[in-house]
């Protein structure tokens, strides 16, 4: 299931990718036999100080000692280090035979599609990677792993499921209350995975049981939320009468819209005529206190409390309330008898 | 006194590997798993920043020349016919797959592609 060149230049036209503006040679990327996770326990990385690493490429060894209560050390011909662990969240892939910019501008290569496959088997056996532009697969080793990457990525698709899930219920005519779990896999099963289905339910309901059979609860405002989303994110903004009448049209019949579902999520501009809402997702926003204030002010001048403290709430901390936030990046003043707030310093 | 013997798996030379890091973790669609599967595309602009197009996203990154290299060990529990050149028995050893001097580090949110442009509002 090798990708082709024309493969990788659909994809590049439907990122939006200028090609010009790449380099020819594209990595193709793909999971080796072992990636299913087995394997993970038998690779580690050991980071090494330049003069060590040397030691290894010259072909000696170095060496683990230490007794069972001591601290383990690592020895090389006539020095001794300390040893750590260090753990990541972040997931670590390697990329054997993959090449950087600069090997690549080096090499007046010919070759465009480097396609990376490569068994487990091999390199315990064999242990050499091959080091030709051809054929290193992908091994790939969670380092650790958080959660909630997924989602981000599929949200689309979340929508999608989401989708036949309403429909289901709209046309069974069940309460939202008691959506049947089995029912679904079974009616919907043949449209997609089943485990997806059950995620589905689980991010937009829950999971109850009742005389043995499970159900689900939906939520109404996350789903009146995450319909908003799919409505905004494909505009720059949105006349805000035009929006809720659409809005309310699409959640599913019998869910009530309201704009305080959507905090952290969309900004209402009542002062423009006419009203307008667009997209802005506390999440796109930096993650700095400074950066994150100017650019909510960036984005609009003067904003109330009530409209700021969704896009600040994140950052409070134990240390911190909205107020000591807002007192300590902005400055107050009184408009048409309400508080507002806008910026201590210009914003260019 | 535990010794661990941490050595080249072969002379001649260690193959270089590149590390990958992202945020986040990376679940198979289906149960069947990662293994076997297409991950993306991964290019570099012109000026060096590597590319990734994974899904319907496009993530942005950096190449990072790593001061301190890592070298890739796969630790080797011995059978029972692993002996030395003496008849001693080996105890477990970690072997230096590869070495990597260099990493791709995504650390921005991916951007979405988007494909579906809805009904017009």
């Amino acid at each position: 299931m090798k990708r082709t060149r024309e493969e990788v230049d659909a994809t590049l036209q439907i990122a939006k990718l200028n090609a010009a503006e790449l380099l020819p040679a594209v990595h193709c990327l793909g999971f080796g036999p072992g990636a299913s996770g087995a394997a993970a326990g038998d690779f580690c990385l050991l980071e090494l100080e330049p003069t060590l690493c040397q030691q290894l490429e010259d072909g000696h060894s170095l060496v683990i000692r230490g007794d069972k209560d001591e601290q383990a050390v690592l020895c090389s011909k006539d020095k001794t280090y300390d040893l750590k662990i260090a753990d990541t969240s972040n997931m670590l892939l390697f990329i054997p035979g993959c090449k950087t910019p600069d090997q690549l501008k080096k090499e007046d290569s010919h070759c465009n599609i480097i396609h990376t496959e490569y068994t487990t088997e091999d390199l315990l056996d064999q242990i050499q990677a091959s080091e030709e532009e051809i054929m290193t697969q992908l091994q790939v080793l969670n380092a650790c792993e958080i959660g909630g990457y997924w989602r981000i990525l599929e949200f689309d698709y979340e929508m999608k499921l989401l989708n036949h899930v309403t429909q289901l219920v709209d046309s069974e005519s069940w309460s939202f209350s008691k959506v049947p779990l089995n029912t679904c896999l079974q009616e919907l099963g043949p449209l997609e995975p089943e485990e997806m289905i059950e995620h589905c339910l689980k991010c937009y309901g829950k999971k109850y049981v009742d005389e043995g059979e499970v159900y689900f609860e939906l939520d109404a405002d996350k789903i009146c939320r995450a319909t908003a989303q799919m409505l905004l994110q494909n505009a720059v903004k949105f006349n805000l009468a035009e929006f809720q009448e659409v809005w309310q049209q699409s959640v599913p019949e019998g869910m009530i819209t309201s704009l305080d579902q959507l905090k952290g999520l969309a900004l209402v501009d009542r002062h423009s005529r006419p009203e307008i809402i667009s997209l802005l997702k506390v999440d796109d926003l930096p993650e700095d206190n400074q950066e994150r204030f100017n650019s909510l002010f960036s984005l609009r001048e003067k904003w109330t409390e009530e409209d700021i403290a969704p896009y600040i709430q994140d950052l409070c901390g134990e240390k911190q309330t909205i107020g000591a936030l807002l007192t300590k990046y902005s400055r107050s003043s009184m408009q048409n008898g309400v508080k507002v707030y806008n910026s201590r310093r210009p914003i260019s | 006194m535990v010794q661990i013997v941490v050595s080249s798996a072969r002379a001649g030379g260690l193959a270089e590997w590149v590390l990958m890091e992202l945020q986040g973790e990376i679940e198979a669609r289906y149960s069947t798993g990662l293994a076997g599967n297409l991950l993306g595309d991964l290019h570099y602009t012109t000026e060096g920043t590597p590319v990734l197009i994974v899904g319907h996203h496009i993530l942005y990154g950096k190449i990072i020349h790593l001061e301190k290299p890592f070298a890739v060990l796969v630790k080797h529990t011995p059978g029972n016919q692993d002996c030395d050149e003496l008849g001693r028995e080996i105890g477990t050893r970690y072997l230096v797959t590869a070495l990597i001097k260099d990493k791709i580090l995504f650390k921005t949110r991916p951007k979405p592609i988007i494909t579906n442009v809805p009904k017009k509002v």
